[in-house]
This record gives C-alpha cells, sequence and structure tokens, in this order.
C-alpha cells in the first residue's frame, strides 16, 4: 500500500470522487491554477477543467450559496474555504439557508464545505481556530474532522456521497505531518462511526482531530506505568456516535474528554451531558475534561503552547482518575 | 441597457511638486470620469425627497416634489399578446384578492403569525414570474406571492403556509412564502433574512450549465434587502460567472419604516448594475407590460449565455411591512399618489377601456371566476386539519431512500484530460509527530 500524507488522501479522496461521477465538482478561492492555499486541489484544474475547478471572488456566503444552489440541481459541490476561521463569512448561508432546507422544504443539499481548521502552526486568532461547535450545534449539519490519513481520505469520499450538507473539518497541523499507509482502491469511511485507536481497560481517552495523537502518545507514557488507556477518535462530531461513548464508558468506567476547541460549549459538555444521562451508573469517577483555554488562539508560541491542551496534561489528568 | 457612452483612459497623478499642481489633477480626474447610461422604460419620473423634519416634539417624515403629475398611460408591451396580457392580469387578481382573504383569515383569528403583502406590488411579481419558462428557476421574497401563484403553487397552498396546516407545503413546518418545489415548479424557498438567495439562484445557473443547460433563475430583492454584504457577493459571483441570474430590485420605497432616503446614496438602484459591469434597467413596477419586457429581455439574455441582468422596478409598498403594521409613519400623500397608479386597476383600464381586449362583462365574469377559485381553496385551506405535535421531529436529515440525487438535466459530460498528473510531488518534508 502506498504511503500518503494526511493531505494527500483528502486530494486523491475528492480525485477519486470527482472521476468517480460527474457531478461532483470544486469551488472556492485560488483553487483553480494555483492549486489551493494549501494544494489540497493541486492538478485538478488540468485534469478537470475549470468548469469544475472554480476560482470565486472572496465572497463566501456567494460560495456557499452557490454551492446549495448547485446541490439544488442534483450536483455535488465541494466547497473549499481557504481557513475555517473565515467560515463566519457564511454562516447564515450554512445555518440558515443549507442547514434547514431538509427540514422545512424537503430540499436535500449534498454539499460539502472543506478547508483546513486547528493550531499549533502558530497561525494566531484568525488562521487557528476549530470553529467546529458553531455547526454541531445546528441541526441539519454533519460534523466530520478525521485524525488519521486514512479516515480523512474514506471521509472526505463518503461527505461527498452523502446527501446532506457535511462540514469537514482538516486539521492543518496534520496535512504533511500524518503519514500512513493508505488502500489504493475505492473505500470510503462511514460518517457517525468513531473508531477504537488504542484499546484499553483502565480509563478511556475521547477525542478527534489533532488531539487523537495527543491522547497516543500520552497513552503510551500511561502504559509504562500499568495504565491501560483507551483512546477513542471520534471521526464525526455531529452527529455524534453515542453507541462507541457508552460503550468505552461501560468498559473502563472512567473518562477524559479531550478536545483542542475551548472549553465552554465543546464538544466535551456534550458528550459528558450523554454519559450523565446513559451511562451515569458506570462512572466510577468524575468525567475530566481536557481542552484549550476559554480564549481565542493566541499568536506567540509560548502563548499557543499554554493555550493548547498537551501530552503532560493528559497524562496527569490520567494518574489523577486512575487513582481517584 | 447600460452603455459605456464615454470613457477616459486619462490616468492623473497627483504631483508632488505642490499642492495646486495635487488638486487640480484631482479635479481633472474627477471631471473626466466615465459615464454609462441606464435604460428606463417609464412613461413618467416621479422624484420625491422623504426627510426627517421636527414637528412639535416628533420627528417625522416629509415627501416634498410634485405630486400631483397625471397617471401615465400603460406602455404597450414589444411581446405580450392580448390573450398573455388577460393571463397576467388574471395572476394579479388572484394575487390582490388572495392577500385580500388572507386579511379577512387574519382578522378572523385563523391565521398564526403575521401576514405580509404585495400590495401595489402584484405587476410586478406577476408579471416577471409569468416571463419565465418551466424550465427556468425563481426564489420569491416575502412579498412575492404573485409569483408563486404563477409559477404553479396555488392560493390554499399560501393560505394554508399562513394558518401552518399540516397540508401546507412545508407540512407546518415554515409560514408565507417560505417554501418551495425542486422537482416540478423549480421554487427555491426564500429564508428571512435579505439577499442571500441571490447567490444560491447563481448556484442553481451554475448547476444547470454544468448540466449543459442555460436556464434563467430569477430572484427579487428590495430596496432595503440590497444593502446587504450577501446582494453584493451573489450578484457579482454571478456577473464573473456570465450566470442567468435576473434581479428584480423592488424599490418599494421603504424598508420597513426606513425611507430610501436613509439607506442609499445612488438616484436609482438600477445604477448598481454598473459596478458589477452587467446591464441595469429601470421599469415602472405598477405597469406590469413593462415589468414582462424588461423580464423577457433579461430572461432571454440569461439563456443566450450573456450574463445576469439587474431590474429595478420603482413602485410603493402600499401597506405596513405586515398586518401589525399601520405603517403610520408613509407621508400620507405618498399613499395618495401610489393610490392613483394601483397596478390591478391600471391595468384593467388598459385591457378593458383602452385596448378593449375585455368587455365589462368578460371582466365581470372573470373576477367572478377568480372569487369562485379563491373561495374553494379558502374553504379548503380553513378546514383542513393542523398538523400532529409529534411531526415536529424527524427529516432534519435527508435519511437513506427519502431522495434520488441525480443532475435534473442529466449527467454533465466532461472531458477529462488524460495527460494530467495524478500525483504531485511532495512540497514539503513530512514530520512525523513523534
Amino acid at each position: 500500500m502506498p504511503q500518503l500524507t494526511y493531505l494527500e488522501a483528502i486530494r486523491q479522496g475528492i480525485w477519486e470522487e470527482m472521476e468517480r461521477d460527474p457531478s461532483v465538482f470544486c469551488i472556492g478561492e485560488d483553487i483553480g491554477i494555483y492549486g489551493g492555499a494549501f494544494k489540497v486541489t493541486d492538478g485538478f484544474i488540468g485534469r478537470f477543467g475549470p468548469e469544475r475547478v472554480i476560482d470565486t471572488p472572496i465572497a463566501e456566503s456567494a460560495i456557499v450559496g452557490a454551492a446549495f444552489g448547485a446541490a439544488l440541481t442534483g450536483m455535488r459541490p465541494v466547497a473549499e474555504f481557504q481557513f475555517m476561521d473565515f467560515i463566519g463569512c457564511a454562516f447564515n448561508q450554512i445555518t440558515n439557508m443549507v442547514a434547514k432546507a431538509h427540514y422545512r422544504w424537503g430540499a436535500p443539499a449534498p454539499l460539502v464545505i472543506r478547508g483546513p481548521s486547528g493550531g499549533n502552526v502558530h497561525g494566531g486568532p484568525f488562521h487557528s481556530q476549530n470553529p467546529e461547535m458553531y455547526f454541531v450545534h445546528t441541526p441539519g449539519l454533519k460534523v466530520v474532522c478525521p485524525a488519521s490519513a486514512y479516515d480523512a481520505k474514506g471521509l472526505i469520499k463518503a461527505s461527498i456521497r452523502d446527501n446532506n450538507p457535511v462540514i469537514f473539518f482538516e486539521h492543518k497541523y496534520l496535512y504533511r505531518r500524518i503519514k500512513e499507509e493508505v488502500p489504493a482502491e475505492d473505500y470510503t469511511v462511514p460518517l457517525s462511526k468513531a473508531r477504537i485507536a488504542r484499546g484499553g481497560r483502565d480509563l478511556s481517552i475521547i477525542t478527534y482531530a489533532a488531539m487523537v495523537y495527543v491522547a497516543l502518545e500520552a497513552a503510551e507514557i500511561l502504559a509504562k506505568e500499568g495504565i491501560e488507556t483507551e483512546v477513542i477518535d471520534l471521526r464525526t462530531v455531529s452527529p455524534l456516535d453515542r453507541e462507541a461513548i457508552i460503550g468505552t464508558v461501560r468498559k473502563t468506567n472512567k473518562v477524559v474528554l479531550l478536545h483542542e476547541d475551548v472549553r465552554t460549549g465543546g464538544i466535551a459538555g456534550e458528550i459528558a451531558a450523554i454519559i450523565n444521562e446513559e451511562a451515569f451508573d458506570d462512572l466510577d469517577g468524575p468525567i475530566v475534561r481536557i481542552t484549550a483555554l476559554d480564549t481565542p488562539v493566541p499568536f506567540s508560541p509560548p502563548q499557543e503552547e499554554y493555550f493548547l491542551p498537551k501530552v503532560s496534561d493528559v497524562v496527569r489528568e490520567a494518574r489523577r482518575l486512575k487513582a481517584y | 441597457m447600460a452603455k459605456k457612452r464615454k470613457s477616459s483612459k486619462t490616468q492623473q497623478r497627483g504631483s508632488s511638486n505642490g499642492r495646486g499642481q495635487r488638486a487640480q489633477s484631482i479635479s481633472n480626474s474627477l471631471t473626466n470620469q466615465r459615464t454609462y447610461t441606464i435604460s428606463d422604460y417609464r412613461l413618467e419620473k416621479p422624484a420625491f425627497q422623504v426627510r426627517q423634519v421636527r414637528v412639535g416634539d416628533e420627528l417625522q417624515y416629509e415627501v416634498t416634489g410634485d405630486l400631483s403629475a397625471p397617471v401615465p398611460p400603460i406602455r404597450d408591451s414589444k411581446y405580450l399578446s392580448k390573450k398573455q396580457c388577460i393571463e397576467i392580469y388574471r395572476w394579479m387578481l388572484l394575487n390582490r384578492k388572495m392577500e385580500q382573504a388572507l386579511e379577512n383569515l387574519y382578522k378572523q383569528g385563523k391565521v398564526v403569525g403575521g401576514v405580509y403583502f404585495g400590495l401595489g406590488q402584484e405587476a410586478c411579481s406577476c408579471a416577471s414570474a409569468y416571463a419565465l419558462t418551466p424550465d427556468d428557476w425563481m426564489a420569491p421574497m416575502i412579498r412575492n406571492q404573485g409569483s408563486l401563484l404563477v409559477r404553479g403553487f396555488s392560493a390554499r397552498d399560501v393560505m394554508m403556509q399562513y394558518m401552518a396546516k399540516a397540508g401546507s407545503p412545508t407540512k407546518g413546518r415554515d409560514a408565507s412564502s417560505h417554501f418551495g418545489d425542486i422537482q416540478k415548479r423549480n421554487v427555491v424557498a426564500p429564508t428571512s433574512t435579505l439577499g442571500d438567495l441571490i447567490p444560491v439562484l447563481a448556484g442553481v445557473a451554475l448547476g444547470a450549465r454544468l448540466q449543459g443547460r442555460n436556464l434563467a433563475v430569477m430572484t427579487y430583492i428590495g430596496d432595503a434587502g440590497q444593502s446587504t454584504g450577501v446582494t453584493y457577493e451573489g450578484v457579482n459571483f454571478a456577473a464573473v460567472q456570465k450566470l442567468g441570474l435576473v434581479l428584480f430590485v423592488e424599490n418599494n420605497l421603504w424598508g420597513y419604516s426606513t425611507p430610501c432616503d436613509l439607506q442609499f446614496c445612488v438616484k436609482d438602484l438600477a445604477e448598481r448594475a454598473i459596478a458589477y459591469g452587467i446591464p441595469g434597467v429601470i421599469v415602472d413596477g405598477t405597469d406590469a407590460c413593462q415589468v414582462y419586457d424588461a423580464a423577457h429581455e433579461a430572461c432571454e439574455r440569461a439563456r443566450h449565455r450573456q450574463g445576469p441582468t439587474l431590474i429595478e422596478a420603482k413602485m410603493m409598498r402600499m401597506k405596513g411591512h405586515a398586518i401589525h403594521d399601520a405603517a403610520d409613519y408613509v407621508p400620507k400623500p405618498l399613499f395618495e399618489y401610489w393610490r392613483k397608479r394601483d397596478p390591478v386597476a391600471r391595468f384593467e383600464n388598459y385591457l378593458v377601456d383602452v385596448k378593449k381586449w375585455l368587455t365589462s362583462d368578460e371582466n365581470r365574469a372573470l373576477i367572478a371566476d377568480v372569487d369562485r377559485e379563491l373561495e374553494a381553496d379558502r374553504n379548503f385551506a380553513v378546514e383542513s386539519p393542523m398538523p400532529t405535535p409529534e411531526s415536529a421531529a424527524g427529516g432534519v436529515y435527508c435519511e437513506e431512500g427519502c431522495h434520488e440525487i441525480k443532475p435534473k438535466y442529466g449527467m454533465p459530460k466532461f472531458r477529462v484530460t488524460k495527460s494530467a498528473a495524478g500525483t504531485p510531488k511532495e512540497k514539503e518534508a513530512v514530520v512525523h509527530l513523534k
């Protein structure tokens, strides 16, 4: 199997879907001849032509609106946001026009809105955010946040084939730092199915995106101390895989919720509520949250490091929970 | 259509040698500005100013200008036949009388929430939508209930929307003109936020074009709604992509309670077209023939891949923003002026008295026919059931098997360039996390 980066896996996923299905097309800023700010659509315009790789003005509401309009005619648009930080510019289109369409008037909106999110790249307050929770809070949208190259390819393909609007957050820290074997043949990874990134019996860490690697690194350290940690990679943040969440709590009885997003209103609060409602009796300790600070993402490296959850935070909290 | 009348390529640079020279060069560059023309189909050009004046302790709006001008004739259509004119007239009557029925239903307590009216704007809604073919697409704004009727929805659909009935097009889930149909009638449901339909309709045209069809896609925006950023984004995108957008800017003089003079500085909103690089047209929005002719020409441009057209229709909203709003802030002389220009009465006079295409008896029969239709629809809507409480749940997602999604006009045929490389070279070194 070929070794692919996380970025190349996404690129191949979209490419293969465009080869497979002529109703798939790309729309966004600088995605044509330039190939996108991160080069996810590099080479696409040469292969598929400017009809299917559409460079737009800097107009995020127009990009989402046009994607939705094309979807109404049965197309499957893939709209790129140069940074997911800019998704706020299209917030109304996404939350009022697109998300409500099927519920209100029975119009399916099979479109994907994708782009880079996440920090640890010293991008500052406007190039590092994790804005997924705005959309998790909006009924009608699906929110996908892959962690591995295998999942990134399988999930982007599944997102394009899905009949609903999917917001696909690509963690930019992982773009070229993750490289793994990815099958050359066609495959998809189902939405709303979490995966067990590492099995364990003593406690569970439920997380997603770049924090999966922080959890795995912490699990290695904890294993040397005899603490067997299970790491659950959610893969899809909305709708959540409730069975996987409850399943791991029933298995280990102790749970750490970890995310790179800010603390207040982060998915950890929602997962804690689900555990409280459905697996309270299975808990042998308090639910622990490890998250970023409730601040904008700071620019300077020492500040950003302080802002983000670290392996040492996870190890410390896991030890404390194990001993509870 | 907007034409470049004269252009100056002179690019005067401010000299750094002295203030006087600099000021002169700025002045030169201002006087050498390019000028454009906007087509204007109107037979009269009302020019009023509405400003805030203090009367005693209160501020109120005052109108100035010549309000005594005689009502102009209807401008003969270049395209409409006698039969088509009568059809448009019938749609306008249905639009008007349906809204009167809605007002009565509201007063009887049968309507949930408010009612929005297109009183005074029926010619604009009905004659514009009449220019579309069944394959074209349309998205109404809140006052374009007449456009929905022309596209094939019935008065009972609109009434049931207002009464939140189970049998309404949205099954009780949304109100008013907030419904659509992507299967047969090609109507996109509006939202309450303004301007968002413009890029969506552009996207419909884009999707159709990818499937080999050049369609006209029509939507509306008000004099107030056109201030939103997404309006600019949408029209500009459609212009750049040469998509067949037909945008009616319905200048009805009031954005809720705010007059045009507090909303924009251009003399005519059609001038906005110049900045988008597309044609702009002005029509009298109370003259069905002018509205149709401009719409028809814009639709033809769209179908021939000549890009978007912006049509400003001038008229006045003859009621408040919604039924709760008595519109006390509108100076009375403005109402009097525009009441004389009632689009239904003017068109009726044109057909019966000027053209003699309808006898008085035929006109009475037509009105009675519309009344009968509305009475049946009203009774059906009133007697139809409310939705069950549980029907609030579900339908958030398009689940497996609920819709078959495929390109509406056939699978796009694209040439794929074989020579292009499938895998680009890695541009950065790969760094493993650990």
